[in-house]
């Protein structure tokens, strides 16, 4: 579990993947169709909720099986807001982050007291709780038939601008999480991951910490959701489904939970490998189950975990571990 | 309101409780055992259901057609169960619940599209079978008597879980293995043998219940998800592993739901997790569950 540690200290190599990243990134919009160039917005944002999930995850020890309803709360608070009140639009995104936050608190005040297995049922339940009041409260939310026509202001309206704009707020939020997971904040939360006990032995409020954790993460997520709305035009229930929520604890798993940019690298592949492969078939859900299972069997750690274990070993000349 | 109501109301939570027992009794049993909560309870239930719509379908047998399909489709459950412990769980014991709850998951997108692949995505029924197909008169209410049917078999199924766990000889070895797991070993009692059995059996009740309840409701995909969100509430509120826990658990959600609907049917759902905030906040380990040690 202290491979981003590992990390950290090669971090001079890290800087240079990290640019090579950004640089892939800036001219990608000159170089994809406009098919992929939606699915690289989608894979941003996604990746965003998958970073939400993880700082939990890999960086707390809590498994969320609810953070997509944080993103499409976010996603529906700015789609309500401007189709029905014809709000503005940055006014909006940021209704749709206090939105997130505010159910985060809310949410989180129950979840945080628990541990392990029972943490992850109780997001699962607040999560299709969320899911159900939406997808039932036709008279406002639309119901089934979701929210269409939610358009970003004129300005904004190219997909290539709009791009650009999704970008910056990823490379926004990736550099602020950066620094939140490096700092004593972060320190705390892989203190409460590592040993609980200890933790608050030093004198640390593991719930109020969590809980801060806990709406720091669906704040994200609502962002994610909210950015990401205005892009497609539409909303509905589906984003705030289980399904969803499993998406980021998949990518998560498959990047590597113990590395900071493994849950981008993850939600990468998948959402890709998805837009691919619905060019053959709708069997979505078993290919996704099938990979689940290839990723715990063969790559433990996840890929970027499992690259950095063999990287380490060899340098360190020692037998490899078992992960 | 008329008490008249009221009863009929708590008569239906009785049922929809003792269906709730049927499918979250196996998952306790379960994760009391093994320590492994199998996010794939609700899709074996589910595949439980749509197998014996299609073994009914094609036996044609009059009277017992449905009883006999019932058994059948448990039994085919209880061989898919045993197929996910010995190549999927197995090698999974010694790793962290995190992959052995996701390895569930993976099973619960398999199972899904397996149904949508293998029945469509229209909804099915099972008329009643005989000698239930009718309805009692409770206070002048039509009582569906299937309902009885359900409430009879959660109690039979109480009965049953209660003698093997208390009053045999396997039963002590559940109660040790949930205790203590190595001592068990060290004792020569061999615990991947008794894994595999428990799942099995879980995985039995799981498509069991799912037989039963295509009567009661429709069969149709999501209801996997459905049911084990519901069931997940039981065991929570109940307490994980405890089956004095999952029955207590099972009435209050049945309960809940049936008075919910009553009110306002939109928010029956919401109703069962305000009460179970409420339960953990008072008691997070659930009302018969221990702290993890």
């Amino acid at each position: 579990m202290n491979m981003h540690r590992a990390f950290a200290r090669r971090g001079s190599k890290a800087k240079w993947w990290v640019l090579i990243a950004i640089v892939v990134l800036a001219i990608a919009p000159f170089i994809l169709s406009e098919f992929y160039l939606s699915i690289l917005c989608e894979a941003l944002m996604m990746s965003l909720l998958a970073l939400s999930f993880n700082m939990l995850f890999g960086y707390m020890g809590q498994l969320s099986f609810g953070q997509a309803a944080f993103y499409g709360m976010g996603g529906y608070t700015v789609a309500l807001l401007i189709t029905k009140l014809h709000f503005n639009f940055w006014l909006s995104l940021l209704a749709a982050v206090a939105v997130a936050g505010l159910l985060g608190g809310i949410i989180g005040f129950f979840c945080v007291r628990l541990r392990g297995i029972y943490f992850s049922i109780l997001t699962l339940a607040f999560g299709q709780l969320l899911f159900f009041i939406v997808y039932k409260w036709h008279d406002f939310t639309g119901g089934d038939d979701g929210i269409q026509g939610v358009f970003p202001p004129d300005y904004l309206k190219s997909p290539v601008i709009y791009y650009f704009f999704i970008l910056l707020v990823f490379l926004g939020v990736v550099f602020l999480l950066w620094r939140l997971v490096n700092s004593p904040f972060g320190k705390i939360m892989q203190g409460m991951r590592d040993n609980a006990v200890r933790t608050e032995f030093l004198g640390i409020n593991i719930a109020r910490y969590q809980l801060i954790a806990f709406v720091i993460a669906a704040a994200i997520a609502g962002l994610a959701g909210a950015v990401w709305v205005p892009f497609y035009r539409s909303v509905a229930p589906f984003y705030l489904m289980w399904i969803k929520s499993g998406e980021p604890v998949m990518a998560s798993i498959m990047g590597g939970p113990a590395t900071f940019f493994g849950p981008i690298l993850g939600m990468f592949i998948m959402t890709f490998f998805h837009a691919w492969i619905l060019g053959f078939t709708h069997f979505w859900p078993v290919i996704m189950g099938a990979l689940i299972l290839v990723v715990i069997f063969f790559l433990p750690g996840g890929i970027l975990g499992f690259a950095q274990g063999r990287m380490t070993n060899r340098r360190k000349k020692g037998p490899p571990s078992k992960g | 309101m008329s008490l008249d109501v009221l009863f009929n109301q708590f008569m239906s939570g009785i049922a929809r409780g003792a269906l709730l027992f049927l499918v979250a009794s196996g998952l306790s049993l379960t994760f009391g055992v093994l320590r492994v909560l199998n996010f794939a309870h609700g899709s074996l239930y589910m595949l439980g259901a749509f197998l014996s719509y299609s073994i009914w379908k094609h036996l044609l047998i009059p009277v017992v057609g449905f009883y006999v399909a019932t058994i059948i489709a448990a039994l085919l459950i209880a061989a898919i169960g045993l197929v996910i412990e010995l190549f999927l769980l197995r090698r999974l014991y010694s790793r962290g619940w995190p992959e052995q709850l996701l390895a569930t998951y993976a099973v619960v997108l398999i199972i899904t599209d397996a149904v949508k692949w293998g029945w469509g995505g229209e909804f099915l029924s099972i008329p009643r079978p005989k000698p239930f197909t009718g309805a009692v008169l409770l206070f002048d209410f039509p009582f569906p008597s299937y309902n009885f049917f359900i409430i009879l078999l959660g109690l039979g199924l109480v009965v049953f879980l209660w003698w093997l766990v208390y009053r045999t000889r396997l039963g002590d070895i559940i109660r040790a293995a949930a205790h203590d797991r190595e001592m068990v070993s060290a004792l020569g009692i061999p615990i991947p043998w008794l894994f595999t059995w428990i799942f099995v059996l879980g995985s039995l009740i799981a498509g069991l219940s799912g037989a039963v309840s295509a009567p009661y409701g429709a069969i149709a995909l999501g209801m996997d998800i459905d049911i084990i969100i519901e069931c997940f509430a039981v065991v929570l509120i109940g307490g994980m592993g405890s089956l004095p826990g999952t029955l207590l658990g099972s009435f209050i959600v049945g309960q809940v739901y049936a008075f919910g609907i009553m009110i306002k049917p939109e928010l029956a759902l919401a109703n069962i997790f305000i009460v179970m905030a409420v339960v953990l906040i008072i008691r997070p380990w659930g009302i018969f569950g221990k702290p993890e040690r």
